[in-house]
């Protein structure tokens, strides 16, 4: 129960906080930026929502439906883009298509083609759109690929003899069937672009996670970027909302377990090179394009930039994201044991609270936090230690962040621990019980043995989340303190670009490692 | 008429050794319902898919009412083939109301399709529901979803794919019965594909027989039980018994007695004698019997099946009423009144 309530803390903070007076610069802030905020917020909401469709959608759609070369390795190739943060991409593209990065070079020595700058310019808003849909799109990829696969072919082959053609059959069958599938990987796309800070920031764009940063470091005005953050769940709130009414009445997964294995269509040698092409065109865009141009950095800038400096600071991040990837999945544990063992169905729908974080961006969670801590040091310095004196205690430390990082990553972690825990099932449990172990002894010598590959996996994607993690490492690390992640932003935005790549080469290669791996896992679900 | 045509029709699936379907051909009649029935693998599935156009053979030609669907490499594509199909399934499309999934396969131009849904549906015999979805509905209610979205757009054949296996045994000898008028009602051309030979027997107009990809035998249900023209087909559909027996000059000499047969002077050697169990009548002594040592007997309610066995073990089993008591008896008198001589050796 104290977990849980430790957890809820930051929103039950924004919303108490609803309650006082808004900040000094509210006002300024309501005339003059919301407005943009508004409609920035709206606009990258909708573009990334179409592009990560379209994108998403078509090349899930060749790869389990179309027999063509390379489509065994687009299946995972495609998947890459999400290890790149979206603000490393965004300083990555802003580097390749500058005055003297190589697409323009390549035009000038070659075609001796002066681009003029504002047609390469990336550093908007519809370039904001593109960055963030070409990392995200890998989730409606991958979520609605799973779902075209588990379709059952015969629905295909009902609507052949029906007299539907392929392209028919796509839209009146295939996609409504994956409707579901393709809006929860649009939604999640659409948190990730809620939370997404340093992009928007890097190329100017104010969004209102721009505006809480600019409310609590610029204008030090807490309350105010609590107006924000609740605005901002206001968003995050009615995309959930959106997603969960949308499913309605029907069913969508097919009610009969007899499926034939999907059958992949060999189509004729002209759409396979169109195929392959659309796939390579978008991999080389969404991943190899920049990682290359990051490898060239790194090759660059190695030399001066890795030092005993760098590694400590890859050490402190490793260190950082394990420990919370350690505590996220003890945490886990506790409470699903906890559920497991209990009677009582509320428990159940508690625990739900707990994996809420993942919803919330990182800005809000962070403004969340750091205010009641700021409370409980002033309230602790006040009655222990003196009066006149005020410091921090709890805000600002490193156990500030982890608990923050926990709170933002339950999530993930969670999931897989749960879904190790169905997969044994009860009875193991049950059996050791009755066998006279006590359910403590029940849950070290066999629960966790049995579900070691999901322990490892939860700790491995939290690990991940947070060594990527930005806006809220920004907003509540400790002073100066620097991880891989705002080393590397800190960097770009200091027109040092070139020698971010170390940090964000380190972050990508980290994060390749789980993909892969959540790829196996899905796979083996497939039949 | 014929208005379906397989001729000299081979499949092969990729990575496989033996061929699916080898050198088939039958023709069908238009208002016929042809039962094909098999073992599993036996390739009565695959000649399914191979006319409604969902796996194409790889020689071989296939035509449906005249025009050539498939010859050889070259067919035309299933959606242009006019042919409704069943599947084991149901297949029916979870994301669409009733209604819809009726609708799916009618076009614009054939007139009302609301109207024309609506009918088929009330043909099947469901006549409300029509904005529920396939999963609140029970099995039954959905296979005639099914029928009635296959039959909506007139097709030229309905195929049904193992139409009754997933019904219970209650409502399969009713479904039975109803699909068989609802198809001789429209006067649709009908193939189902079947494992029970039951279904076969008592739905269709004639049965095909398929084992390993060979066409054993087509004809009549009758026929096909009383006359098989190989033991294949005739142990497919239900148990035979053979004995063994020696041709003398008035009849044969058998383990289990002396049986009185004219015919069997024609005979030299020894021969089979093959008999299904309701070919035998258990009767008290009177006259010339055959006579065992009864083993087992096996109650099923509308009969018994009553296991006797010779002075060297051989055994047979006959088929007798259910009020027939064998309490205290240890040996039993039969006869035959109906076998087929087999010159085996």
């Amino acid at each position: 129960m104290l977990i849980l309530l430790l957890i809820a803390t930051p929103l039950f903070t924004i919303f108490f906080k609803l309650f006082d007076k808004p900040g000094d610069s509210w006002q300024h802030i309501v005339n003059n930026l919301l407005f943009g905020y508004f409609q920035n917020t709206i606009l990258i909401l909708i573009g990334v929502a179409i592009m990560t469709f379209l994108l998403g959608v078509s090349t899930a759609w060749l790869v389990s439906n179309y027999e063509f070369p390379g489509r065994k390795y687009f299946e995972w190739l495609l998947i890459l883009p999400l290890g790149f943060p979206g603000y490393i991409m965004a300083y990555t593209y802003v580097g390749l298509l500058d005055y003297t990065g190589p697409i323009q070079v390549f035009l000038r020595n070659t075609f001796d083609i002066q681009v003029r700058g504002s047609l390469l310019d990336i550093m908007n808003l519809p370039g904001a759109i593109f960055i963030l849909s070409i990392t995200l799109f890998p989730y409606v990829f991958l979520i609605s690929r799973s779902s075209f696969v588990q379709q059952s072919k015969t629905l295909q082959e009902a609507s052949f003899l029906l007299g539907k053609n392929r392209m028919q059959t796509f839209f009146k069958v295939a996609l409504p069937m994956a409707r579901p599938a393709i809006v929860a990987g649009i939604a999640l796309a659409s948190m990730e672009v809620l939370n997404d800070y340093g992009t928007v920031k890097y190329f100017g764009v104010n969004t209102f996670t721009t505006g809480i940063f600019r409310a609590w470091f610029s204008l030090g005005d807490a309350s105010t970027a609590i107006y924000l953050a609740a605005i901002l769940m206001v968003f995050v709130f009615v995309i959930l909302y959106m997603e969960s009414a949308q499913r309605g009445n029907r069913q969508y997964a097919s009610s009969k377990d007899v499926q034939k294995p999907l059958i992949r269509t060999i189509p004729t040698v002209g759409k396979k090179i169109l195929y392959t092409s659309i796939c390579t065109i978008i991999f080389l865009v969404s991943f190899f394009v920049p990682f290359l141009q990051l490898l060239h950095w790194v090759s660059m800038t190695y030399s001066k930039v890795i030092n005993a400096d760098f590694w400590l600071l890859v050490y402190r991040s490793f260190v950082l994201a394990a420990v919370s990837g350690a505590v996220v999945v003890a945490l886990s544990v506790i409470l699903l044991y906890t559920l497991r063992l209990s009677p009582f169905r509320w428990v159940k729908n508690i625990t739900k609270v707990a994996t809420l974080g993942y919803a919330i961006p990182g800005a809000v969670i962070a403004v969340g936090i750091m205010i009641p801590l700021l409370s409980l040091d002033k309230w602790i310095y006040t009655t222990f230690i003196s009066a006149k004196a005020a410091g921090l205690f709890f805000s600002g430390t490193l156990l500030a962040l982890i608990f923050a990082y926990i709170v933002r990553f339950m999530a993930v972690g969670y999931n897989p621990v749960e879904a190790g825990f169905q997969k044994i099932g009860m009875h193991v449990n049950e059996a050791s019980r009755l066998l006279g172990a006590r359910s403590t002894k029940t849950l070290w010598k066999i629960d966790l043995p049995l579900i070691k590959t999901s322990l490892i996996s939860g700790i491995l994607l939290v690990f991940v989340d947070v060594l990527k993690e930005l806006p809220l490492t920004l907003i509540l690390r400790p002073f100066n303190y620097q991880t891989l992640a705002t080393k590397a932003f800190d960097m770009a935005t200091n027109e040092m670009i070139a020698e971010s790549a170390n940090a964000a080469l380190i972050i990508i290669l980290t994060g390749i490692i789980p993909i892969i791996f959540l790829n196996k896992l899905i796979k083996k679900r497939e039949p | 008429m014929k208005i379906l045509s397989l001729q000299n029709v081979h499949k092969k699936y990729q990575d496989a050794k033996d061929f699916a379907v080898n050198d088939v051909s039958f023709d069908v009649e238009e208002g016929e319902i042809l039962a094909l029935v098999g073992e599993s693998g036996s390739g009565k599935t695959t000649v399914l898919r191979l006319i409604a156009g969902l796996e194409h053979p790889d020689s071989g030609t296939i035509s449906l009412s005249g025009h050539i669907i498939v010859s050889g490499k070259q067919s035309v594509p299933a959606n242009e083939r006019q042919v409704g199909m069943v599947f084991q399934d149901y297949a029916l499309f979870p994301h669409l109301t009733i209604l819809e999934n009726v609708k799916f396969g009618l076009k614009k131009s054939a007139g009302n399709p609301t109207k024309i849904a609506e009918d088929t549906l009330n043909l099947v015999g469901l006549s409300e529901d029509y904005q529920k979805y396939p999963h609140q509905l029970s099995g039954g209610q959905q296979q005639r979803v099914a029928l009635a979205r296959a039959i909506a757009p007139n097709p030229k054949i309905l195929l049904m794919d193992e139409p009754f296996s997933n019904l219970d045994a209650m409502l399969k000898d009713q479904v039975r019965e109803e699909i068989r008028q609802i198809i001789k009602k429209t006067g649709i051309t009908a193939i189902f594909v079947t494992h029970d030979t039951k279904d076969a027997l008592s739905t269709a107009d004639r049965v095909a027989i398929l084992h390993k990809g060979y066409l054993q035998q087509i004809d009549i249900p009758k026929h096909l039980y009383e006359s098989p023209v190989n033991p294949y087909v005739a142990n497919f559909f239900g148990k035979r018994n053979e004995i063994i027996a020696t041709p003398l000059e008035e009849g044969w000499h058998t383990t289990f007695g002396f049986i009185a047969d004219t015919e069997a002077k024609k005979y030299k050697n020894k021969v089979k004698l093959m008999f299904r169990p309701e070919h035998g009548e258990v009767v008290k002594r009177d006259g010339q019997q055959l006579t065992g040592r009864i083993v087992k007997i096996s109650y099923f309610g509308s009969h018994q099946m009553v296991k006797l066995a010779d002075d060297e073990g051989k055994r047979v089993t006959i088929r007798t009423n259910p009020g027939r008591s064998f309490d205290g008896v240890e040996r039993s008198f039969f006869y035959l009144w109906k076998y087929d001589i087999e010159e085996a050796f």
